[in-house]
């Protein structure tokens, strides 16, 4: 494998809430190869979107990188001054964000919103800018009238159009997408999952699609990063983690969504419970208290165990994985957490 | 197209509430008690004197005709006699209104200038200590009367230091060939700056705190985030987006506060002697001078229904959601 575009190294996050720190990202690590979709996947509070942020650097007031590297294209995001992470922001790293309504500036029009990207980032002159933001209209499928309109004109689906358009502006290697069609319909959700997958394989652009819907990385990414509790899971091809998943968590994830592709998979089946504290997790494992598996030792820090090459698994009876999956297949295991 | 149907509908409406208040007024002044005559009206007159007088001001007749007359001359803009100056209460009031609304409007914009750009700084600084002392400063400007601030600023600045004059809006002996000659003067300037000064920190409190409390409300909204992550500067983070946001309702309660400040402009003409609509109103209402007081109130109404349409058609500018919905 190449030299990946980015890689997350023992990445830290925390929140100061009161005098209590939350570690919201506890040493999280994975590579994001060049010209690949990866999808980050986990329950709500489990880190992925305090991951995505963290990439960017604009976290929340209260949050700070504790901790650990991001290396992206040979340079340290955690570590690089501001000024050069600013300059890096959008030209190199895109992001399209959950509500596409709340990320628009409600007074400007969507061509403004464009051209102050394409002209104060960019360097683009009035006319290129114009021409570039018809150009992007048209790419993501929207008439170029339409480049006059506020955003509260737009339907949901386009909306989160123009948010796509606007990540592409200036062609980034990377674009992270927090949650880009949560707030859409299912139909149109496949609309724009397939237009971003159309235009992120035409583009060569590396795209990191945050989400808690497996059946969506399922849908179109070709790599996945499983998050619990602040650390990941498992993380490799989508391959791998579809026809192997190792960790008893992806096990779970997979009987607990419907397929977006519309096969029924039989029954649905929840993970009982709900995800740990993060200002005071468990001791060892920490899917431990929720996991059918667990014995004793998960008591104690689980392993990285590398259950094949570019599939590493953090759990304790990963080499294990193959007899689990039988077991993890059947609803009863689900029903009554040892 | 749809803009002028709403224009017009708001027009309407205008009409409406215009008419509610000239109605109100014919009321208030009938309905309020004592004959308004008795100052004018020597006991030594005659019946007949007294009949002819009533006459000549159009009180013998029943009160749906007074009402229909006085409908009748405000629609040709005859506000009718003032009873204490024997001169017609338009052209009095054409003399005051200016010096009222110059008085206002000079004192509200230093007022919200000040208070939008030091709003949007202490809301920038949040938790710093410049926000620590400012905030109590400001809420002591909010607490004090108006006419004690005014009465303050008189001891300092006139009575004391002499830096400026205590009252009225020229130095005697001084006179004007215009309008715009007197208004430009430095005389008049001098005038205008105590009382224009004590309103304007009366009023800076509200937008400060208006501003800055929808700054820090603007500041945690997605798209400001976004245009972080978009690597924009800090400038154009905080004055294009935020403070761009955070102003809407600020410019509204400008409008508004025009027609509070008229209401305050009562008390600090009357502190500063300044010869506008709110003092003239005040004694108006002393001598029972019911036309000049009616014709004080309706000015005073129209500013208010005026600043109200006003404000309406600002903020459907300023926000395309309010235009185009």
């Amino acid at each position: 494998m190449s030299e990946p575009l980015l890689s997350v190294r023992d990445l830290r996050v925390s929140y100061q809430v009161g005098r209590n720190f939350v570690h919201a990202v506890d040493g999280a690590s994975f590579d994001i190869p060049r010209g690949s979709i990866t999808g980050l996947v986990g329950e709500s509070g489990c880190g992925k979107t305090t991951v995505a942020r963290a990439l960017t650097r604009v976290i929340a007031e209260n949050a700070a990188i504790t901790g650990g590297q991001i290396l992206f294209d040979g340079k340290d995001l955690a570590k690089i001054p501001e000024k050069e992470m600013n300059a890096l922001r959008w030209r190199d790293i895109a992001f399209i964000p959950q509500s596409a309504m709340n990320s628009l500036d409600p007074v400007y029009t969507v061509e403004y919103q464009l051209d102050e990207v394409l002209r104060r980032r960019g360097g683009l002159g009035r006319k290129q800018s114009r021409a570039r933001s018809e150009e992007l209209f048209e790419m993501v499928g929207i008439d170029v009238n339409r480049l006059n309109d506020y955003p509260h004109q737009f339907s949901g689906g386009m909306r989160q159009r123009v948010a796509i358009a606007l990540a592409l502006a200036l062609d980034p290697k990377l674009i992270i997408a927090d949650e880009p069609v949560t707030a859409l319909d299912v139909i149109v959700q496949r609309q724009i999952l397939d237009q971003l997958k159309e235009l992120q394989t035409r583009l060569g652009v590396s795209v990191i699609l945050v989400t808690h819907d497996i059946s969506v990385v399922a849908y179109i990414c070709d790599r996945t990063v499983v998050m619990y509790a602040g650390k990941v899971a498992e993380s490799g091809t989508m391959q791998a983690a579809l026809t192997a998943p190792s960790h008893p968590y992806t096990m779970g994830l997979r009987n607990a969504f419907p397929d977006l592709q519309g096969a029924a998979s039989g029954i649905l089946t929840p993970i009982e419970g709900a995800p740990p504290n993060l200002a005071s997790p468990p001791a060892g494992c920490r899917f431990k208290p929720r996991c059918p598996f667990a014995l004793d030792i998960c008591g104690t820090e689980p392993p990285v165990i590398d259950v094949a090459p570019d599939h590493p698994v953090l759990c304790h009876r990963a080499n294990e994985s193959a007899a689990l999956r039988i077991e993890a297949a059947k609803t009863e295991t689900w029903m009554a957490p040892a | 197209m749809k803009n002028f149907k709403a224009v017009g509908s708001r027009l309407l409406q205008l009409a409406l509430v215009l008419w509610a208040v000239v109605t109100i007024l014919f009321l208030m002044f009938r309905l309020m008690p004592g004959n308004p005559m008795a100052a004018y009206i020597d006991p030594t007159f005659t019946l007949e004197q007294q009949q002819q007088l009533m006459a000549q001001f159009g009180l013998d007749k029943p009160l749906w005709h007074q009402y229909l007359i006085y409908l009748g001359n405000l629609l040709q803009g005859e506000l009718g006699q003032s009873f204490r100056y024997r001169e017609p209460v338009g052209q009095r009031i054409w003399i005051l209104l200016p010096n009222t609304l110059i008085l206002t409007f000079s004192s509200l914009i230093v007022a919200y200038v000040f208070g939008i750009l030091a709003g949007a700084y202490l809301a920038w600084r949040r938790g710093s200590w410049v926000e620590q002392a400012a905030i109590p400063l400001v809420l002591t400007t909010r607490a004090m009367p108006e006419f004690w601030l005014g009465m303050v600023m008189l001891a300092i600045f006139s009575f004391s230091l002499g830096w400026l004059p205590a009252g009225g809006t020229r130095a005697p002996g001084n006179e004007y060939s215009g309008f715009l000659d007197l208004y430009t003067s430095r005389d008049f300037l001098a005038h205008l700056a105590l009382p224009a000064a004590t309103l304007a920190i009366y009023s800076q409190g509200l937008p400060l705190l208006l501003m800055r409390s929808n700054m820090l409300d603007v500041m945690k909204e997605d798209f400001v985030t976004m245009a972080r992550i978009k690597g924009l500067s800090n400038w154009t983070v905080v004055v294009r987006h935020a403070a761009r946001n955070a102003l809407l309702p600020v410019m509204t309660s400008f409008a508004i506060a025009v027609g509070y400040q008229l209401q305050g402009n009562v008390v600090v003409e009357s502190v500063f002697s300044w010869p506008g609509l709110g003092r003239e109103l005040v004694n108006a209402v002393a001598a029972s001078d019911y036309p000049l007081a009616q014709g004080a109130f309706l000015m005073i109404a129209l500013v208010v229904i005026f600043m109200n349409l006003a404000a309406d058609l600002l903020y459907a500018f300023l926000d395309p959601r309010i235009s185009h919905a």
